[in-house]
C-alpha cells in the first residue's frame, strides 16, 4: 500500500526539493520529508488495508471464521438484496436518519445561536452542553439502561404524573425500541452539535446582526435569514458529520441495549454488519452489507454537502 | 435570501453602528421589547440542560442506594454516603483491573500517536515538495474512511498477526485511527513557526532532529496539548474494537468493555452498575473540568478540521 502511495510522487519529490533548495539556504531536506513516512504507512496499513479487504471478503462465500472459503462473485449481494432482514434494517436506518438528523441539527442550531448571544448563564450552559460529547457509548448505554428500565426514572415519572398507563418496557417493546435508540442519539447529539454551532456563530462579525436589527429584524428573522445563510456551508459540514456518526455509529448503542430486537425492530444496517460477522458468522454477507453501507455513506455525504453548499 | 446577502455585504460601509459600551453585549439587552420574547428560548435551553443533568444526577445518587431505594425514590438523596457500591464494583467485578488496562492502553497509544504524528507534521509543515502535499491530502481525506466499516477485516488482521486477544494490537491500531486529525492539527500549528527560527538553530549546528526537538516541538505545544486531549477522550472511550479484539478476559479487558458486564439478567444491582459508570467518568470529568476551554476547542477543531 505504501508503495502505491509513494511511487508516483517520487520523481516529483526530487523536483520539489530542488525548488526548495533554490528558495532557501541550501540545506538538505530529504531526511526531513521522510519523517512523514511512518505515519502515512501506519495509517494506510490500518485503514485502507482493511477497507480493501472488506470489498474482497464481500465476494467470498465464508460461512464461519474457521471454515474454508470459496469465491462467490456477486452472490452475497444478490442474497443480501433479496433478504427481508436487510430491508428491515435499511428501513430502520432510513427512519433513524430522517428522524434523528432534523431533530438534532435544527434545535442544535437554535441552541447554538442562543448560546452565542451570551445570555445570562451561558458559561454554565456551555459546560453542560458539552457533557454528552465526553461520555462513551457504554456509559451512555448504561445510563439509559437504568433510566429506561421498567423501574427507571421515565416510568417512575409517568406513574407519579398519573400516566402509569403510558409506562413501557421501553427497550424490549418493538413499538418503542428503535424510537428509544433514536431518542438517546438526539439527547446526546443536540448538545455537542450546539457547541459546534455556537463556536462558529461566535465568529460571525457582530455588525451583520447589528445592521439587521436596525432594519427591525427580530432574533428569529436574524437567526434564519442572516446568520443561517452566512454559515450555511458549516451547517452542511455538521450535518454530514452527524449523518456519518448516526449511520456508522448506531451499532454500538443497538448492541448494548436491544441487540437489534425484539425481532428485527431495532436492527440498523451497521448493527447488521456486526451481527452477521460476530454473532451469526456469515462473513461474506456481513461484508457485502458493509460495502453497501459504505456506498450509502459516500453518496449521502456528497448529497448533504451539495444541498447545503454556500450559495452566494 | 438575496436581501440578507445584500445586508451582509453592506455592513462594512456602515461603521456608525459601533458596538455599545459592553462591546460584545447582546442585542437583547439593548432592545427592551425583545427581552420577554426571549422567554421561550431561555426556557427551552434550560429544559434541555435539565434533561442533560437529571440522568447524571440520578446516576450519582443511585451509586449510594440499594435497588429498593432506587426504584421507590429515584431522584431522592441517598440516606448514607457509604462507598460499598464502589468497592463492590472495583473489587467484586474486578473493575480496578479494567481501569488499569484502560489507562495502560490509552497512555501507550497516546505516546505512539505523538511519536508518529509530530515528525509527520514537522515534515509536512516544512516541506514544499509535491509528495508532502500529497501526504497532507491523504490525511485530509481521512474522514472518508469510517473506522467502523472495517471492523471485521481489522479483527481478521489481529487474528492473522497473532495479536488476537492482546492489548498490544489495540495500542497499535488506535494511533492509526487518530493519525489524520492529529497530523492536520499539528501541521497547522507548525506552519505558524517562522523559518528563521530553524535557520538560527542550523547556524548553531542543529541537526534536523535537533530542530524538531528544540524548535518545533516546544513551539507547537498548544497543538500537542490539543491532540493529546482529543485522543485521550477517543482512546479512553473506545468500545467496539476493544470488545472484539481484546475480548472479555478480566485480566486484559478495558473499562468500557467491563462496564456493560455489570448488568445481569438475574437482576442487576443498579447501585453497583451506576457506581461503576461513575468511576469510568471520573478521569474524563476531571480532565474536562480542569481544561474545559481547551477541551472544547479541541473537540470543536476535531469535528471541523476534517
Amino acid at each position: 500500500m505504501s508503495v502505491v502511495a509513494t511511487a508516483p510522487s517520487r520523481p516529483r519529490a526530487g523536483a520539489g526539493q530542488d525548488r526548495v533548495r533554490q528558495d532557501r539556504t541550501g540545506r538538505p531536506r530529504a531526511t526531513g520529508t521522510l519523517l512523514a513516512l511512518p505515519a502515512l504507512v501506519w495509517y494506510l496499513l490500518f485503514t485502507l488495508g482493511p477497507l480493501l479487504a472488506m470489498v474482497w471478503i464481500s465476494a467470498l462465500k465464508w460461512p464461519g471464521m474457521l471454515q474454508p472459503t470459496s469465491f462467490a462473485g456477486l452472490d452475497n449481494f444478490r442474497y443480501v438484496l433479496s433478504d427481508p432482514l436487510f430491508w428491515d434494517a435499511a428501513r430502520n436506518t432510513g427512519v433513524q436518519l430522517l428522524v434523528a438528523l432534523p431533530l438534532m441539527v435544527l434545535p442544535a442550531y437554535m441552541l447554538g445561536y442562543y448560546v452565542s448571544r451570551r445570555p445570562r448563564g451561558h458559561h454554565i450552559l456551555r459546560y453542560l452542553l458539552f457533557v454528552p460529547g465526553l461520555i462513551s457509548a457504554p456509559t451512555k448505554a448504561m445510563l439509559f439502561y437504568a433510566v429506561l428500565s421498567p423501574d427507571g426514572v421515565v416510568n417512575g415519572a409517568l406513574k407519579s404524573l398519573g400516566l402509569g398507563g403510558l409506562a413501557h418496557v421501553w427497550l424490549a417493546d418493538s413499538a418503542t425500541a428503535l424510537a428509544s435508540i433514536i431518542a438517546i442519539d438526539v439527547w446526546s447529539g443536540i448538545g455537542f452539535t450546539a457547541v459546534l454551532f455556537a463556536a462558529r456563530l461566535g465568529a460571525v462579525p457582530e455588525e451583520i446582526g447589528e445592521a439587521a436589527s436596525l432594519d427591525g429584524a427580530g432574533h428569529w428573522r436574524r437567526m434564519w435569514r442572516i446568520h443561517f445563510p452566512v454559515i450555511r456551508d458549516y451547517v452542511g459540514v455538521v450535518t454530514m458529520l452527524q449523518f456519518l456518526w448516526t449511520l456508522f455509529g448506531s451499532a454500538q448503542l443497538v448492541l448494548l441495549l436491544t441487540q437489534g430486537g425484539p425481532g428485527s425492530a431495532s436492527t440498523t444496517l451497521s448493527f447488521l454488519v456486526y451481527q452477521k460477522a460476530f454473532i451469526q458468522a456469515d462473513l461474506g454477507y456481513s461484508q457485502a452489507v458493509g460495502v453497501l453501507l459504505f456506498a450509502v455513506g459516500l453518496v449521502g455525504m456528497l448529497a448533504i454537502r451539495r444541498a447545503l453548499r454556500q450559495n452566494y | 435570501m438575496t436581501s440578507s446577502t445584500r445586508t451582509a455585504s453592506s455592513t462594512p460601509t456602515a461603521p456608525r453602528v459601533a458596538p455599545g459600551p459592553g462591546g460584545a453585549a447582546p442585542a437583547a439587552g439593548r432592545r427592551r421589547p425583545i427581552a420577554w420574547a426571549w422567554l421561550p428560548a431561555h426556557a427551552l435551553a434550560w429544559v434541555y440542560a435539565a434533561m442533560l443533568t437529571v440522568p447524571l444526577y440520578y446516576f450519582l445518587v443511585s451509586a449510594f442506594k440499594t435497588n429498593d431505594e432506587i426504584f421507590s425514590d429515584p431522584l431522592g438523596l441517598p440516606s448514607s454516603l457509604s462507598l460499598d457500591k464502589f468497592s463492590t464494583a472495583l473489587h467484586g467485578a474486578r473493575l480496578e483491573l479494567a481501569v488499569a488496562n484502560s489507562a495502560l492502553v490509552t497512555f501507550s497509544a497516546l505516546v505512539l500517536t505523538l511519536c508518529l504524528a509530530v515528525p509527520a507534521a514537522f515534515a509536512i509543515a516544512r516541506s514544499r515538495s509535491r509528495w508532502a502535499a500529497v501526504t497532507e491530502r491523504v490525511f485530509g481525506l481521512g474522514f472518508l474512511v469510517p473506522t467502523f466499516a472495517a471492523l471485521l477485516p481489522t479483527f481478521l488482521m489481529s487474528a492473522y498477526s497473532g495479536l488476537f486477544h492482546t492489548r498490544l494490537f489495540i495500542v497499535l491500531l488506535l494511533p492509526a485511527t487518530a493519525m489524520p486529525l492529529s497530523v492536520i492539527i499539528l501541521t497547522q500549528f507548525m506552519r505558524t513557526i517562522p523559518p528563521e527560527m530553524e535557520e538560527a538553530a542550523r547556524i548553531d549546528g542543529a541537526t534536523t532532529f535537533g530542530v524538531l526537538r528544540h524548535v518545533y516541538a516546544p513551539m507547537a505545544m498548544p497543538g500537542i496539548a490539543t491532540v493529546l486531549l482529543l485522543n485521550f477522550l477517543n482512546f479512553w472511550n473506545e468500545y467496539l474494537y476493544s470488545l472484539i479484539i481484546i475480548g472479555p478476559d478480566q485480566a486484559q479487558r478495558t473499562i468500557q468493555v467491563a462496564l456493560p458486564t455489570l448488568r445481569s439478567t438475574a437482576g442487576t444491582d443498579y447501585g453497583v452498575l451506576t457506581a461503576g459508570t461513575v468511576l469510568t467518568l471520573v478521569p474524563v470529568w476531571i480532565a474536562y473540568t480542569l481544561l474545559q476551554r481547551r477541551m472544547q476547542q479541541a473537540l470543536v477543531s476535531g469535528a471541523v478540521k476534517l
